[in-house]
């Protein structure tokens, strides 16, 4: 996003360290910065970010120090914490990531065997005959190149680099010989010859600058197992120039005899792309099959369900962040990197916002360890309870002082009851392709709640599960939600067939497996069902049979009343365990909510960001001589932002003339009016200053002056004259 | 280029190599000898090769003519014809038959000068790249003056080494010993060096070597698909001899066909059906024969037993069966298979529909069928709209929707108006899509987007707060494009990238923006200028 203003504001801080990320500094520096302006930078995607606000904390934090050790701690434990959770649910992305593809992958390696097959039946030259300089006179159809288009749904590639990156992997463990290249490989400017040492690189390990066909021939045949297919993976073939890639397709075509090489393109876009890249006689040399990736939007569910639905960590989005999450990745990017970065950077705002959010990061340990250490938490926690404003928030409404241990391990279970029921939801609305995200902002909302159990009177009532006495409250709820996903889904549940219905207990069954009170609730149903199961099935055949004979109203009726029960029960969860986590106390300590810092996180404002720079260029640079100069422009300043400061005076268009005549008064004035102001700066340095002021050259200054405006045009605040106004630089960027 | 084999060959090239492979194995390390300069099998006889390409006969016999008895010092050749015509089998062949030494390039293989050059030192040269020697050429050479010089050497090597062989041994000869002491350097593609550095020093010097080299024994072969025409021959060098194959008649290409096929006759009734077809579309040996592959399968598929004799009755059928199938193959080019397990084979069928691209058959496939954000939707839309509509039309288009814009096109209904409208029609397919500066583009995005988001706000009222209207959809629009550009529906015009005056190009179909307008319920037509 902002590459510039970050390396700009990174080098005049000390750089920092490479070890950040197990130091304990760079956390606090997080904390400390959000509550800034400059939060937007600090808080961006790695490590280097990190470090920009690096020594404004701590002289802030030197007037409290009383309270640093204290502060310190916490610090240290809530870093822990997000290393602990983050990496559980980057491993969680990754698992779920992998097991989305294996499917896909095991195509491809099958695909791969069977074309091996076909290239090795064709015969199997030996070293004499492969690595000779005239082709193998055979049939056309040993010409041709077996080539794998994976689909890969989604225009953006980036999320595909890994995927690629681990069909290589699996493909090398089957034992082919495998070569990434990827589209930089295939430019115009290196040619072929580029592609081919890229793939000379990657087999024989070593740098050629005369890279040729025959040395991979002659490496083939020289290997011990020459018996394995050679993989050439292409990640995304529509940015590869295509005049290189057809010239390699041809190329590998004559040799693919001599070396059994299969292609592996991605196509980001549809099949009609290599169609229109390439020429039609190199895409006859192709024997093309097509393996498609899961789409974005699938992968997305997926993520979803194991991390924000399934709770791997503990960790968890509120409402407003969830819809913020879902609209950012269809409308902006679209792409998955995108959508994990910004959780995150959600993830590290919350740790470095949320006092308590240490706790999370024991939850997690205690879980892992199974109550083994389970002392130990409670104890911090409840040292420590009495200064945290949110404690005190809720001691109000529990005036009999709940513990906090039993009130998070109340919210884990609600929590809990709640995920199961959105995956049931999920479940139940999958055939109507109603994507979890979705029906995860939906659930996540908390107005739905509070609407319906300020209607309820048991709402305060914290101990779990509102009492909801009368069933009519609860149609009112899924009711009044008319265009709502859930009821949406409630009322299709309603219309399904026997057949999906008894499929859909099933995986509800499989779901509430862990919470007996609904699981019970689900067999109850499951066993109604399969008590008429048999019958309903024999109901099914005879209608198959002889259509007309029995009434199969008497079927449908009895399928009717099921799936009414079912969405009865369904609508009864919804009432019962539907607590979108925002509604349950204590929910602070897991639960990010603060949506506005992670949008300015995310997209932030890079042209913005280089005008506040430009014009408040000492807050980074944080030179003695101009940092308390006000407004007033002094000599001592950075080109650049006396430019553009004096920009500022212009309109639309800026005449050079003027605008070097002014640069030049202020680069060339012994600084009399920063005089009374400038005192506090050391002496020596400033005489010096304007002795040299004084040998300026006019030419030097019109380089100086050049520079500056060329900086400026770089930055996209200006533009060059034009041929109509050679006078004249026109200003693109205004205000803030 | 020649694909066409005769089965007989075909056979003993896979029994040869069997037993080279063994062979190897001993001796892998061995040093390559002279005799590696020959074709390396059991010489053929003139007959068979005549047999082996059927409709070639003339121009093999122009060959043997033009490369003399052996010793005979030949004038550099020009084979050219079209592509897949068998220029490069038979010459291949042709010194299989006579049993001399020669040096083959393609320049395909060696896309490089350097590695042309290197090349054909290597095998005069002897020499292998493998590991032992860190995959290097025997010579380094960059430059033609080099070339000439290591050349000039390698060959009085060769030539010399022949001369002492058949001066040793006399009449008697061995089993595999070349025939007479010319070496011949073949040059395939050579239409390919035209593009390396715009013809302008390799392409004469190739042609010059003959002269520059003066040594009889050697003997210059270029094989090319264009003529030599193409090679701007008034560069002061001797013309070669052209050797002109023709492309192959359809009873040429019956025969070619016939040649491998188990059940002739059953092969035969099906090349009845699918030649003429075809012959009028290409005569492309490998072309026809990837297409008649797949139809071959789909024409036997009634067929329980592949052996039979076909009568009137079954080929009629059969011909009804594959009927279908005739007119669609012939305009496809690229036909993707998808590779499904068992348990997916039942969306198999969708997926070939959806491969038959040009047959309009577009109805079907109203789904776009990959993943784009809303923003690049709107831009990709906006690209298209830019591209297809006149500039001068932008302000009225996007301040009052549409109301004006249909009363004229009321108005318009005449027959010289039709006409006009024809030509403009005309005009635009030659032209094709319009250039736009990206200024132009950001703001019919602007214009769309905030009518969109009109409607977008009223869907979902609830979050107000964190999308703010205009911000919502045009945060980070230059990103989107560079992806765009990048999946090639954007096609940007090199300029320097400082100065705002690159354009830009859509290259979407209309029927991709439909597809995108549909998904986004975007009223696109309402937006395009018909003429």
């Amino acid at each position: 996003m902002a590459p510039t203003s970050a390396s700009a504001a990174d080098s005049p801080t000390q750089s920092a360290p490479d070890t950040i990320e197990n130091n304990l500094q760079p956390f606090f520096v997080l904390h400390k910065a959000s509550s800034r302006k400059s939060e937007k930078r600090s808080a961006g995607t790695g490590k280097t970010r990190r470090r920009i606000d690096l020594s404004p904390s701590p002289t802030k934090k030197t007037e409290k120090s009383e309270e640093c050790d204290e502060q310190h701690r916490f610090e240290q434990l809530r870093m822990e914490a997000f290393e602990l959770v983050w990496s559980k649910i980057d491993s969680t992305i990754k698992d779920v990531l992998r097991g989305i593809n294996t499917n896909v992958f095991d195509e491809i390696h099958r695909w791969v065997c069977e074309s091996f097959n076909t290239i090795k039946s064709f015969g199997t030259p030996g070293i004499a005959e492969a690595t000779r300089a005239f082709p193998i006179v055979t049939d056309a159809s040993c010409k041709l190149l077996f080539a794998g288009l994976v689909l890969t749904k989604n225009m953006e590639f980036v999320d595909d680099l890994l995927t690629f990156e681990e069909v290589g992997l699996c493909l090398k463990s089957h034992g082919c010989h495998v070569a990434n290249l990827s589209s930089l490989d295939f430019s115009a400017k290196n040619g072929i010859g580029g592609c081919l040492r890229g793939l000379l690189r990657q087999f024989l390990m070593a740098t050629l600058d005369a890279a040729d066909m025959s040395i991979l021939a002659s490496w083939y045949r020289e290997q011990e197992n020459n018996n394995s297919p050679v993989v050439v993976i292409i990640d995304d073939m529509e940015r590869c120039c295509g005049s290189v890639l057809s010239e390699f397709i041809l190329m590998l075509s004559e040799w693919v005899v001599k070396i059994p090489i299969i292609l592996l393109m991605g196509v980001s876009t549809t099949l009609d792309a290599p169609r229109n890249l390439l020429p039609s006689n190199v895409l006859q040399q192709l024997c093309p099959s097509k393996f498609v990736l899961g789409s974005p939007a699938e992968r997305m569910d997926a993520v979803v369900e194991a991390v924000l639905v399934k709770q791997c960590s503990g960790f968890s989005v509120g409402h407003k962040v969830a819809v913020f999450l879902r609209n950012y990745f269809l409308n902006q990017d679209g792409t998955l990197i995108s959508f994990i970065r910004a959780l995150k950077i959600a993830c590290a705002l919350h740790f470095s916002m949320e006092p308590q959010s240490f706790i999370l990061g024991g939850l997690l340990d205690e879980e892992e360890q199974e109550g083994e250490k389970s002392g130990l938490l409670p104890e911090i926690i409840l040292k420590n309870a009495p200064q945290l404003p949110l404690y005190v928030r809720n001691q109000m409404a529990e005036q009999n002082g709940k513990s906090l241990v039993h009130g998070l391990s109340e919210l884990k279970g609600l929590h809990k009851c709640w995920s199961i029921v959105v995956l049931c939801l999920y479940e139940a609305g999958n055939c109507n392709k109603i994507r979890l995200l979705d029906l995860l902002c939906e659930a996540l909302d908390p107005d739905l709640y509070t609407s319906k159990a300020s209607n309820n009177v048991v709402l305060e009532n914290d101990c779990g599960l509102p009492i909801t006495s009368d069933r009519s409250m609860r149609r009112k709820y899924s009711t009044s939600q008319k265009g709502g996903l859930i009821s949406q889904i409630i009322h299709k549940v309603r219309d399904l067939k026997a057949a999906t219905l008894y499929q859909l207990l099933k995986n509800w069954e499989k779901i509430t497996m862990d919470v007996p009170e609904i699981h019970d609730k689900v067999k109850e149903l499951q066993s109604e069902f399969r008590f008429e199961d048999g019958k309903l099935k024999q109901n099914v055949d005879d209608i198959s049979k002889r259509h007309s004979s029995l009434s199969p109203l008497n079927s449908e009726k009895d399928s009717k009343a099921i799936s009414e029960k079912a969405a009865a029960l369904l609508d009864s969860l919804v009432g019962d365990f539907f607590r979108p986590i925002e509604c349950i106390p204590f929910h602070e300590i897991v639960c990010f909510k603060s949506v506005e810092k992670l949008q300015s996180a995310l997209i932030g404002d890079p042209r913005r960001r280089i005008q506040v720079d430009l014009l408040e260029f000492y807050k980074i640079l944080r030179c003695s001589c101009c940092s308390k100069s006000g407004n007033i422009l002094l000599p001592s300043m950075h080109d650049a932002s006396v430019m553009y400061t004096l920009a500022q005076e212009h309109g639309d268009l800026i005449n050079l003339h003027d605008w070097f005549q002014s640069f030049k008064t202020i680069v060339l004035r012994p600084s009399k009016k920063g005089k009374p102001k400038l005192k506090q700066s050391p002496l020596p340095k400033k005489r010096k200053d304007m002795n040299e002021s004084e040998n300026k050259s006019e030419a030097s200054i019109q380089a100086r002056f050049c520079r500056a405006v060329t900086e400026l045009q770089i930055n996209g605040l200006l533009r060059m004259p034009s041929r109509r106004r050679p006078d004249c630089v026109q200003r693109v960027a205004f205000g803030l | 280029m020649g694909k066409e084999e005769s089965p007989q060959v075909t056979r003993r090239t896979t029994r040869s190599s069997s037993s080279a492979t063994v062979a190897t194995k001993t001796c892998d390390s061995h040093p390559l000898t002279i005799k590696d300069l020959v074709f390396g099998e059991d010489p053929i006889s003139l007959n068979d090769l005549l047999s082996s390409f059927p409709g070639r006969r003339i121009q093999i016999l122009e060959l043997v003519r033009l490369l003399g008895a052996s010793n005979s010092p030949m004038l550099p050749l020009f084979i050219y014809g079209g592509s897949s015509s068998g220029k490069t089998s038979i010459v291949l062949q042709m010194f299989r038959h006579l049993n001399r030494p020669f040096v083959y390039s393609s320049c395909r293989t060696c896309y490089s000068p350097r590695i042309l050059f290197e090349s054909v030192l290597n095998q005069l040269l002897l020499h292998r790249k493998d590991a032992a020697n860190g995959y290097l050429s025997a010579k380094r050479c960059e430059r033609p003056s080099d070339f000439v010089n290591f050349l000039r050497e390698a060959l009085s090597n060769v030539i010399n080494n022949f001369k002492g062989n058949s001066g040793k041994l006399g009449t008697k000869k061995l089993v595999g010993q070349a025939d007479g002491n010319m070496v011949y350097l073949i040059f395939d593609n050579l239409e390919l060096v035209r593009e390396w550095d715009k013809s302008s020093t390799i392409l004469p010097f190739l042609f010059n070597l003959y002269d520059i080299l003066k040594m009889p024994e050697v003997g210059l072969i270029f094989v090319s698909n264009t003529s030599p025409d193409t090679y701007y021959s008034n560069m002061g060098y001797m013309e070669p001899i052209p050797v002109y194959f023709p492309d192959y008649t359809e009873d040429d290409l019956r025969q070619i066909f016939m040649k491998n096929q188990a059940n002739r006759k059953l092969y035969s009734s099906f090349l009845d059906v699918v030649l003429r077809p075809f012959c009028r579309i290409t005569r492309r040996v490998d072309e026809l024969s990837t297409a008649f592959l797949p139809l071959f399968q789909k024409y036997c598929e009634p067929l329980h037993d592949l052996g039979v004799v076909p009568n009137e009755e079954m080929k009629r059928r059969l011909f009804s069966h594959l009927q279908p199938q005739i007119a669609p193959s012939l305009n496809e080019v690229f036909k993707v298979s998808s590779q499904s397990s068992p348990a997916a084979e039942s969306n198999k069928e969708t997926k070939k529909k959806s491969s038959r691209r040009k047959l309009g058959v577009c109805a079907e496939i109203d789904e776009l069928d990959f993943h784009m954000s809303t923003s690049a939707k709107y831009l990709l839309l906006s690209a298209f709209l830019a591209s297809r509509n006149p500039a001068t039309l932008d302000a009225s288009l996007f301040d009052s929707m549409g109301g004006i814009d249909s009363r004229k096109r009321k108005r318009k209904s005449s027959q010289k108006s039709l006409e006009k409208k024809e030509n403009a029609e005309q005009e635009l397919l030659m032209k094709g899509p319009g250039t736009f500066p990206l200024e132009r583009l950001l703001a019919i995005f602007q214009c769309l987007t905030s009518v969109a988001e009109g409607s977008i706000d009223e869907e979902e009222q609830g979050d107000e707060g964190v999308q703010g209207g205009d911000g919502g959809l045009m945060s980070d629009v230059l990103l989107q494009l560079s992806s765009l550009c990048n999946a090639n529906f954007i096609v940007k015009g090199g300029s320097c990238p400082l100065e705002g005056s690159t354009r830009y190009r859509s290259t979407v179909c209309e029927d991709m923006a439909l597809k995108v307008a549909r998904s986004l319920k975007f009223p696109l037509s309402k937006y395009l200028y018909r003429r």
